[in-house]
Parts: C-alpha cells; structure tokens; sequence
C-alpha cells in the first residue's frame, strides 16, 4: 500500500472559527477511507480542501506526492459525489454522465458514448440514458452522480454524505452497492458520514473526528473494541461506564469497580490511563449477560435487578441495576431457545468478563 | 354571491378604460364620444406616415433594449452575489440596492438632471435616460432574478468544476442555462418598464422625444387624439404579448429546474 493522499498539519479558520485543528492524515491508494462525526465536526470541510472547493489555513495537502496548494478543483484527480447530487436537471442522463469528458479532445463521439453506455451499466442504470434529469428518483439520481464521477477514472472518489437522502432500506442496498462498486473499481474512496453504523459497514478504515480534530483513526474492530478515549467510546455504538479506582499499574493493572469489585486487566485494555487514580471503565452491552435458573458459569457474576425490558424479536435490551451502582447496566442478549425473558422487577445475575472492559479518563 | 359581483365591477374598473382603446382607434370621428359613427383603420394609417412619431418610436426601441440588457447584466450579478457569495453587510446592501423600486420617479428624474446638466454639464441624449432607467429597472431585474438563482443548489456550479470546468465555464455550462428563462423575462420585464416611463423620459429626453412624451405632446392637439388610440391599442396588445412570454418562460424555468412554482410576478 502506497499513501496517497497526504495532510500534514492542516488548520482551516473561518474568521475566529478553528474549523480544522492540526490534521495528520495518510490516505492510502484502493483504500475505503471514512471520516464520521458529529454534524459540525469539520469532516465536510476536510473534504472540500482534498476536493479543492476550501483552501487550507496552513499545512499540506498533497495527492500522489503533489502538493495541492493553489490547484484549483477542476485540476485536482479527486472527483465529488455530492449530498444533494447536483445532477444538472436542464441535461439528459447521459449528457450528465459525459459532462466530464466534454473537454476530452482526444475521444471520438462513439468512444464518448461508449463510456457512458459503460459507467451506466456499472451503476445499473442500462438504458436509462436518454431520460431528462429532474424525473429520477433519489436513489437513480446518486447512480448518475456516481456515473458521471467515476466514468473520469479519478484517483479518488470524495463521497459528502452519499446515502443520508434516501429511505432505510435504499440505503442499507446502497451501502452494499457502494462497497462492491469501490472493489470492482479499485479507485480510493473518502466517504464523509455522520452515520456511525454506515461506516463501520463500509469502510477499510474509519477517522473519528470531534470540533476539527481527528479523535481516532482506526479500522472497524479497533475502533468499536478498544476507543482510544470516552468521547469515541461514547459516540461509537452504546457503551456502559463504571466508576473505577486505578491501585496500581504495571504489566497488569489492577482496579477497584464500582458494583464489580476488584479485578485485573492488561495495559492494551489502557489507552489513557497511565497511573493510578480515579477513571472509569467501559463495557458494551453485548459483552454482558445474564444468568438464568439452570444455567451455570466460569465467568464473574454481579447480584441486580431488572430495571426495563425491551424486546425486539432476535434481541432483548435489559436495563439492570446491580448493586451499589445508582445508573442502570444496559445488556443486550440474544434470544436463545428455552430462555425466558426476565419481567421487570426480577431479580437477575449479571455475567461479565474483564477482558472485555476498558479503562478511560 | 356579492362576493363574484365585487369581483366583476372591480375587473371593469380596471380594463373598462382599456377595453375603450381599441374601439375608439377603429372609430371613424374625430370625437371621442359615444355613438360610433363607422369603422375606419386611417388612424392606424395615419401612424405609418408620421415620421415624427417614428423618430420617437426608434428612440423609446432603442432606450428600452439597452435598458433591458444593462440593468439585466447588472441584476444576474447582484441576484447570484445574493443567491451564492458570503460578505459582511449583505444584508444591507441587497436592501440599499432594492431601494429605487419605492423612489419616486420625480426624484430621480429631478436629481439626475441636476447632476448631468448642473454638475457635469453634458447634454441630454437617449443615454442620459437609459442610465436613468437602468437605475430604476434594475431593482426589478434582481427581483426576477433572485427567483432563479435561488432555486438554484449551490453544488451545481462546483459539480461543474468538479468535473473538470474553470469558474467561468461553471457558470457558462450550468448556471446560465438554468437560470437563462429568468434573464429573458427579466429583459422582457426591464423592457416593457423603460418603454413607457414619461416622467424621467420628460425631464432627461434632449431635442428628440420619447414615444411617451412624444404622445403627452400630441394630447394637447383634440384632431390628434384617435391617432394616440391607435398606438395606444398596438402598445397595449404588445404588453400583453411580452409579459405573457415572460410568464411562460418562468414557468417553463422552473419545470426544468425541477422545483415547484411558487406563484411568481404574475
């Protein structure tokens, strides 16, 4: 894998606004690239100043090894797909789709329709060349914008918010189109989202950013399983979190929890904290369970009582109360034949691994 | 019931006056007065050989094109300043420049003549009125405009870009052909305007009239009046013909623009 896109040090200011503070960043070439925030987190603009749209207050853009400064977008190997389209609605689809190669003196008519034909197939939308813009629908019109950006063969594929316009089920298909699109083409792709799940699903890997700054970059797995702080812990999927007293750090460190007890775990369980003191611990509802009558366990055990019940069919979502802790665990539990699904007020075993705990600050 | 009959005196009241035009331009008497006594077409051929009337004809033909054209330009820039650019005051200074559309037209006529004879010390010619009345159309020109523009989405113009146009190209391969229907009813609007204001007209025109105030001179001759019907009938069916094309583009704007109508000027 080579770098492809490089940003080194980019701060963007709106008058006293500090949009983008002290971005480092390697995008790597085929890669699936996200970046997921908060609305208001400078993730749009970061990729309006790889687009060319936004200049940078200071640092460095470079794509292939090319600082950017002072290219402007049309010169720029980046094409855009943006939130709201923009299909041109005075042209016909494919006058859309070949917009870009209207400058290309170097194909014929047939070579420019041949392309066309070629991008629209690859967008599944054969034959649909020849309707007027403004009467697609919203998911056909993010196939043309996706057409007309990838038929120029870009270095890199800046997606603003791609899937956000469309009804649920659209966009769960479009996701799986999107990545399958981005294989077959092999061209890098930034997707910029506010939607924590469509990048998890999507991307190789995913930058977290907070107020302009990048909170963590990591793939998937990492990110969900080991937040590098609580601001990630609390912004990717539901987490719980435990007053906790850190005794003493070393090869492992051990804790006291609140409602849990004393325990151990490893420093790679750390990524905050170095000494001892006050912090917190985080642990996911799936990573917990519940004991039933019969059922028996080598893992710990934590005396409590059901606090709300929520049943979805293939999940049950309880609130727990364990004792001597005031906010409820939130447990999720997968539906299992010859379970009972526990009323409120009953009293229940929580079960619970360190392993899966992290401290934070 | 009393409501439809309030509506059908307050349509004769409006178009009663104007409904008289074209029956006393075919009547065949010197008199403006009620019986008719024949249908007679010399008024209208009275208009043709005039000569006078056609020097001012020309002059009102030339001031209102480049009427239309320059406070047209003016307006696509101050609409698109609106619809699309960020800077401090902008609130302000859209308001500032809306302003001549509540001026009286005495006022301006008044002060700009003061400024070019008093001031400068140039004579009156036809562009002393067309600058007169670029100032006075412009406002409604951004008033057609901003429509246009606004409908626009902001992205269009960087999707261009994008897809590899300069700013200019941009702006030349999709904004001005969503935006084109606006131009030309905001042309046609400037237009119709600036063809027959009198009041700047009056106070700006050097040696040769406008047709306006080439017409207010005919009033004072009685023989003359049916000749004054008769143009006033061709100008009435000519307004009618352009704001009714302007309309119609609007309209036909916003269908490709893909948004819905929202009422508009007419």
């Amino acid at each position: 894998m080579t770098a492809l896109i490089t940003l080194e040090g980019v701060n963007k200011h709106y008058g006293d606004y500090h949009a983008l503070r002290d971005i480092d960043l390697t995008i790597d070439e085929g890669e699936f690239f996200s970046l997921l925030g908060p609305s208001g987190c400078g993730k749009t603009t970061l990729l309006r100043t790889i687009a060319g749209f936004e200049s940078v207050s200071s640092g460095l853009v470079a794509i292939s090894g090319k600082d950017m400064a002072g290219v402007p977008a049309n010169l720029r190997p980046t094409n855009m797909v943006f939130q709201s389209y923009a299909i041109f609605p005075h042209l016909s689809v494919a006058d859309n789709v070949a917009f870009g190669l209207r400058k290309r003196t170097d194909l014929n008519k047939q070579a420019k329709e041949a392309l066309v034909a070629d991008a629209l197939d690859m967008v599944g939308l054969d034959g649909y060349g020849k309707r007027a813009a403004h009467a697609l629908s919203g998911g056909q019109r993010q196939r043309v914008a996706l057409a007309r950006a990838l038929i120029l063969k870009p270095k890199v594929l800046l997606l603003d918010e791609p899937l956000s316009a469309l009804d649920k089920k659209m966009r769960e298909q479009m996701q799986v189109e999107l990545m399958r699109l981005q294989r077959h083409v092999g061209i890098t792709f930034i997707l910029v989202t506010h939607d924590q799940e469509e990048a998890l699903v999507m991307s190789d890997r995913i930058a977290v950013m907070f107020e302009g700054h990048i909170g963590q970059l990591a793939d998937a797995e990492t990110l969900y399983r080991r937040p590098r702080n609580r601001q990630v812990a609390e912004f990717i999927g539901k987490m719980n979190f435990l007053e906790a007293d850190v005794t003493a750090m070393g090869d492992t460190i051990s804790l006291q929890v609140q409602g849990l007890g004393g325990l151990q775990i490893t420093p790679e369980q750390s990524p905050e904290v170095s000494e001892a003191g006050q912090a917190v611990v985080g642990i996911r509802p799936e990573t917990l369970g519940i004991l039933f009558e019969g059922e028996t366990t080598d893992r710990k055990l934590a005396e409590g009582v059901v606090d709300e019940v929520v049943y979805y069919g293939d999940m049950t979502y309880y609130d727990v109360r364990i004792t001597g802790v005031e906010r409820p665990l939130n447990i999720a539990m997968k539906n299992i034949i010859g379970q009972p699904v526990l009323d409120v007020g009953a009293p229940a075993q929580v079960i619970w691994d360190e392993r899966s705990l992290v401290l934070l600050k | 019931m009393s409501l439809r009959i309030y509506a059908i005196a307050y349509l004769i009241f409006l178009y009663a006056p104007i409904a008289l035009l074209p029956v006393f331009a075919f009547n065949d008497a010197t008199i403006i007065a009620f019986p008719l006594s024949g249908f007679t077409t010399n008024w209208f051929g009275e208009l043709w050989t005039n000569t006078s009337l056609h020097t001012a004809v020309k002059n009102s033909v030339f001031i209102a094109v480049m009427t239309a054209i320059l406070s047209t330009l003016l307006g696509v820039c101050a609409a698109r300043a609106g619809a699309m650019a960020h800077f401090p005051l902008k609130a302000g200074i859209m308001g500032f420049i809306m302003l001549p559309l509540v001026l009286p037209e005495i006022i301006v006529a008044v002060s700009l003549l003061v400024v070019v004879v008093q001031i400068f010390d140039l004579g009156l010619s036809n562009w002393t009125i067309i600058s007169a009345h670029v100032l006075i159309c412009t406002p409604f020109c951004i008033a057609i405009l901003n429509g246009a523009f606004q409908n626009l989405d902001p992205s269009m113009e960087e999707a261009a870009m994008d897809l590899g146009e300069t700013r200019f190209g941009a702006f030349r391969s999709v904004t001005l052909p969503l935006v084109m229907p606006g131009i030309i009813s905001s042309m046609l609007i400037a237009f119709t305007i600036s063809l027959d204001e009198f009041i700047i007209a009056f106070f700006l025109s050097g040696v040769s009239p406008t047709m306006p105030v080439y017409i207010w001179g005919l009033l004072r001759f009685p023989a003359s009046l049916p000749v004054v019907m008769a143009l006033g009938t061709i100008l009435v069916a000519l307004s009618i013909l352009l704001l009714t094309i302007a309309e119609i583009l609007r309209r036909r704007g916003m269908a490709r623009a893909g948004v819905a109508d929202k009422g508009g000027f007419l």
